[in-house]
């Protein structure tokens, strides 16, 4: 052996949190064994005792080499560098293994956090172990979701001449910025950034748009995937409709719009809006009259275009293969109804951050006024402009996110669209009081805190304290919180509210991860191969997030991620390989590999 | 001026604290809390003041004792930091605070001194009924009932409770004083007036006989259970500290006298309370049962012996079993005067002059707060 130092390893378990974890007694036994290794500790905690035990031991036996492995040892490192030092070494000469850096926190990762410690005893990068067994592999690629990151990374690629298949879940791409209004810090509008965009999508010659489309199943390996894709009925015919809409004014049923996140109805019939990619129309099989009675086939009558409308078409699945897969499948927002102290549900004007980008948007069905909730002829609780503008508005940040009880992770993005919607309020609504309800002001980008600052002056009441609980007080809510900084309980009369709602990982994430052969990260959110330096890879080769899916994320960051998937296959396609990915490898495989990297060495 | 005490951390984590830094003061404690008000804000107040290490602000502080646990903000918190249970820890630590014997930091930080003193009063009292013990009468009354008078004589020991309502009464007077001068003497920066003493005293009185602040928590059940312990254990203070001669008799009255529906209503409160507690705590579903310290779990325990013990006697006696009923007797004594002496004027117990001085005490701070409008 050239690595002959005498090493030793620290176990640091202070930073599980419990539960079936990684098998540090398995490790210990492991790696006690090893010539290299000279002294080995489980850390259990932080307290003097249990420091100051294993300093003592590298005072009296010391190492060339520290390696504190565990969840975060960065946390820890700096118990140990005095010792260090007093013992001769450098604070250089501690090594850190993050074992959450790669995703690894369950029980069945054990034998990959061995080859992980492994390569670090060996002095040995471990992506640099894990990147073996090169496969050939084929140009065309995959990305799942049509939002943001995935229209970015679609671009990308077929900018650079790789043939591109976009599927997309929903009838139109553009995902959930298509839905917004106005975006952070800078107030440009967003359906002006993104629908040139979409339409590029559309019309690009190098990807083909799968709209209303699923992805079913994966198999393969990595370079050479075939995927099965469900093309669900639309019932009308991409290539012949025109988009004209008399089958929508005809269509006598009608349904939450999806897109407009529930604020108003649409027809079965539809396009989610205006500017959808691609602008033609599709049937809601839930509420369609005729697939549920076999009568009505008022859209087929009413259509100009024959056989354009086929109300009994079928399902089809269609196989693609691809060489790599980019998965940008967004989240989705918190539900709000999981925090009854908040009465969203029960309280008709107590609305979501999406709902209330609609009524902010231009394009809603206020027609970007703010108006109340009311109940339409058919008893349904919808928003128009027949009602009352409110004159009291309250913004409660962090539902949902920041909370034990729900979500731990900050969502990011929260903050800084309820500043924006504060902006906005003031702006169309210029006699209407703003309250803020907040724990920490996050504004963490470019420009975010000058827009936090710019706001703060525009006569808005920052309140620091999330409120505990929203009441009904005649025909308005009176909510209670605390005025942390004037040191206040306060019960404030409003009209409306605005929950600050979290972002989730998307339903299908588990379900994916299953197909991909990736693994779900500890918050649900896919996880990557790299937290610091590798964000978009995965532990499959050929496999690569971007946007939402990864973690919570604002619009620039996901364009980055996007841009960065779309990299990271360009340069597979360029070499002509791919990698396997960790995930596919035995750790054996990779303790060889190490072995052989430090014979190099 | 406020200093910053480095050690409160170690002090605090004595009595049952764990850890409080998980506070971020987001405030939903304070917010959903049913009884805190304008100018006593709490938990989250108490929580930064702990955190900052502001010793002196916390001594001085009547908002612990204002807290009935019902265990809303613990349960509401986004951070799991228990608010409830730091408040619950903060009632310890003021409760030694206010003894100037020192006794209570003892018993509430140490198992060898609390079971140590329990034991060592429960020797004493077995060892004196040992030594003072006039011959045992086994005979039986003409209603075949035990002849308890001839064994302890109601008049001598009513001479003992009124020794021991003394010096239990004393030492809680004392604390009290103590509370009240650090609340109000040192704690409102304007001196209020006697007349201001006077019209709010009613407070105290309401407060100590209804609970009326506890009932304000979501779960009211459990005012219920409380306020039936509360109400049976005070009936049975008074007929044996007042009138023992009237309720220990050797005569036996028929089920609907009121001496024995007085004990049996007195028996069955304290039985409904107690369970309440000691299922709820083993059970932990609620956040209020989920921490019990040794102190909460002692209380119980003691108190529960007593009631058997007394239910014991009764039935004894009633059923002409004399050496039965004696030993019970002495059983009965050795639980109950060690748990008077530490549990009321050092331990758990005490909040039952805390509590309603406190609300007492908020209404005098509240007086000059408007004063000062």
């Amino acid at each position: 052996m050239i690595n002959s130092h005498t090493k030793g390893i620290i176990l640091d378990k202070t930073s599980e949190n419990g539960g079936a974890g990684v098998n540090y007694d398995a490790l210990f036994h492991n790696f006690r064994n090893y010539s290299q290794v000279s002294n080995i500790w489980i850390l259990e905690n932080t307290d003097n005792g249990s420091i100051s035990r294993i300093t003592a031991d590298l005072f009296d036996h010391p190492v060339e080499q520290l390696i504190i492995a565990g969840n975060t040892p960065g946390f820890v490192k700096g118990y140990f560098e005095g010792a260090m030092k007093a013992s001769g070494r450098s604070v250089s000469d501690i090594r850190l293994v993050s074992f959450q850096e790669f995703g690894l926190f369950r029980q069945e990762d054990t034998a990959m956090v061995q080859a992980l410690i492994d390569c670090a005893v060996k002095g040995v990068s471990f992506e640099m172990a894990a990147s073996q067994g090169d496969l050939e592999m084929t140009t065309d690629t995959l990305v799942i979701g049509g939002g943001i990151a995935g229209i970015q990374a679609a671009l990308e690629l077929a900018d650079g001449q790789v043939h591109v298949y976009l599927v997309e879940k929903s009838g139109t791409i553009g995902g959930k910025m298509a839905g917004f209004d106005k975006t952070f810090p800078t107030l440009d509008c967003a359906a002006c950034i993104l629908t040139p965009k979409m339409v590029e999508v559309n019309q690009h010659p190098n990807i083909t748009l799968m709209t209303y489309c699923e992805v079913l199943d994966i198999w393969g390996v990595p370079g050479n995937y075939t995927v099965s894709v469900l093309k669900k009925a639309r019932r009308v015919n991409l290539s012949t409709c025109i988009g004209c809409g008399t089958c929508s004014e005809k269509c006598p049923a009608t349904a939450f719009s999806e897109f407009d996140a529930g604020t108003c109805l649409r027809k079965s019939i539809y396009i989610p809006f205006p500017q959808a990619v691609p602008n033609k129309y599709l049937i809601d099989e839930e509420s369609c009259i005729y697939l549920k009675t076999g009568k009505c086939r008022a859209c087929v009558k009413a259509c100009p275009v024959p056989n354009c409308i086929n109300l009994d078409e079928l399902d089809e699945t269609v196989k693609l293969k691809v060489g790599n897969i980019i998965v940008a499948t967004g989240f989705k927002p918190f539900d709000a109804a999981r925090m009854p102290q908040f009465g969203y549900g029960k309280f008709p004007n107590v609305v979501t951050a999406l709902e209330f980008e609609r009524l902010l948007n231009a394009a809603g069905s206020t027609g970007g006024n703010i108006h109340f909730r009311s109940k339409d002829k058919k008893d349904n609780w919808v928003f128009n402009t027949s009602t009352a503008k409110p004159d009291r508005l309250a913004i409660i940040h962090c539902v949902g996110s920041r909370d034990e009880n729900y979500n731990k992770y900050c969502s990011r993005v929260c903050c800084m669209y309820s500043l924006k919607f504060a902006h906005l309020i003031r702006e169309k609504l210029p006699q209407a009081e703003v309250h803020e309800f907040y724990i920490d002001m996050r504004a963490f980008g470019k420009g975010y805190e000058e827009f936090y600052q710019r706001i703060r002056n525009e006569e808005i009441h920052m309140i620091r304290g999330k409120t505990a609980k929203i009441d009904a007080s005649g025909e308005h809510l009176l909510l209670r919180g605390e005025h942390i900084e004037t040191n206040q309980l306060i019960e404030l009369e409003v009209d409306m509210v605005i929950l600050a709602t979290g972002l989730e990982p998307g339903e299908d994430t588990e379900q994916l991860c299953h197909l991909l052969g990736l693994k779900v990260g500890r918050d649900g959110w896919f996880t990557e191969m790299n937290s610091n330096t590798d964000p978009t890879g995965t532990a499959t080769g050929g496999i690569y997030i971007a946007g939402a899916c990864q973690g919570p994320k604002d619009i620039p960051d996901s364009v980055a991620q996007g841009s960065a998937a779309a990299a990271r296959v360009i340069q597979n396609i360029l070499r002509g390989k791919v990698a396997i990915g960790f995930q596919n490898l035995t750790p054996e495989s990779i303790v060889n590999q190490a072995n052989e990297l430090a014979m190099i060495r | 001026m406020n200093r910053i005490d480095p050690n409160l951390t170690r002090d605090l984590r004595k009595f049952g604290i764990r850890d409080w830094n998980d506070c971020y003061h987001c405030g939903t404690c304070t917010a959903t809390c049913p009884l805190t008000a304008q100018g006593f804000l709490f938990p989250r107040k108490e929580i930064r003041l702990m955190q900052m290490g502001l010793k002196g602000p916390i001594s001085t502080s009547v908002e612990p004792w204002l807290c009935y646990y019902c265990g809303e903000c613990s349960e509401r918190c986004p951070r799991k930091a228990n608010p409830g249970e730091l408040m619950m820890s903060l009632r310890r630590y003021l409760t030694s605070l206010y003894d100037w014997t020192g006794l209570s930091g003892k018993f509430y930080t140490s198992k060898i001194w609390e079971l140590g003193f329990i034991i060592f009063f429960a020797l004493l009292v077995i060892l004196a009924f040992i030594l003072i013990l006039p011959p045992l009468d086994t005979t039986l009354t003409d209603q075949g009932g035990v002849k308890i008078n001839s064994f302890a004589p109601p008049d001598l020991v009513e001479y003992f409770d009124w020794a021991m309502a003394f010096l239990v009464a004393s030492l809680l007077v004392s604390n009290i004083f103590r509370m009240y001068l650090r609340v109000i003497w040192t704690g409102t920066k304007q001196r209020i007036s006697l007349v201001e003493h006077v019209r709010e005293f009613w407070h105290l009185v309401f407060n100590f006989s209804v609970q009326p602040k506890f009932s304000k928590c979501e779960d009211r059940s459990y005012w219920l259970y409380h306020w039936l312990l509360m109400s049976g254990y005070t009936i049975m203070f008074i007929l044996i500290v007042v009138f023992l001669p009237w309720f220990q008799t050797e005569n036996i009255f028929p089920a609907w006298h009121p001496q024995r529906v007085l004990g049996y209503y007195a028996t069955i409160g304290l039985l409904v309370g107690l369970g309440a507690a000691i299922i709820g705590r083993i059970r932990k579903k609620e956040i209020k049962f989920e921490f019990s310290h040794v102190s909460d779990w002692l209380f119980l325990i003691m108190l529960s012996l007593t009631v058997i013990t007394g239910i014991l006697i009764h039935i004894f006696r009633v059923n002409g079993m004399p050496w039965a009923t004696y030993i019970s007797y002495i059983a009965h004594m050795a639980i109950l005067v060690p748990m008077i002496l530490i549990e009321v004027p050092f331990s758990k117990w005490s909040h039952l002059a805390y509590r309603p001085f406190a609300v007492y005490f908020a209404r005098l701070k509240k007086s000059t707060m408007h004063q000062s409008r």
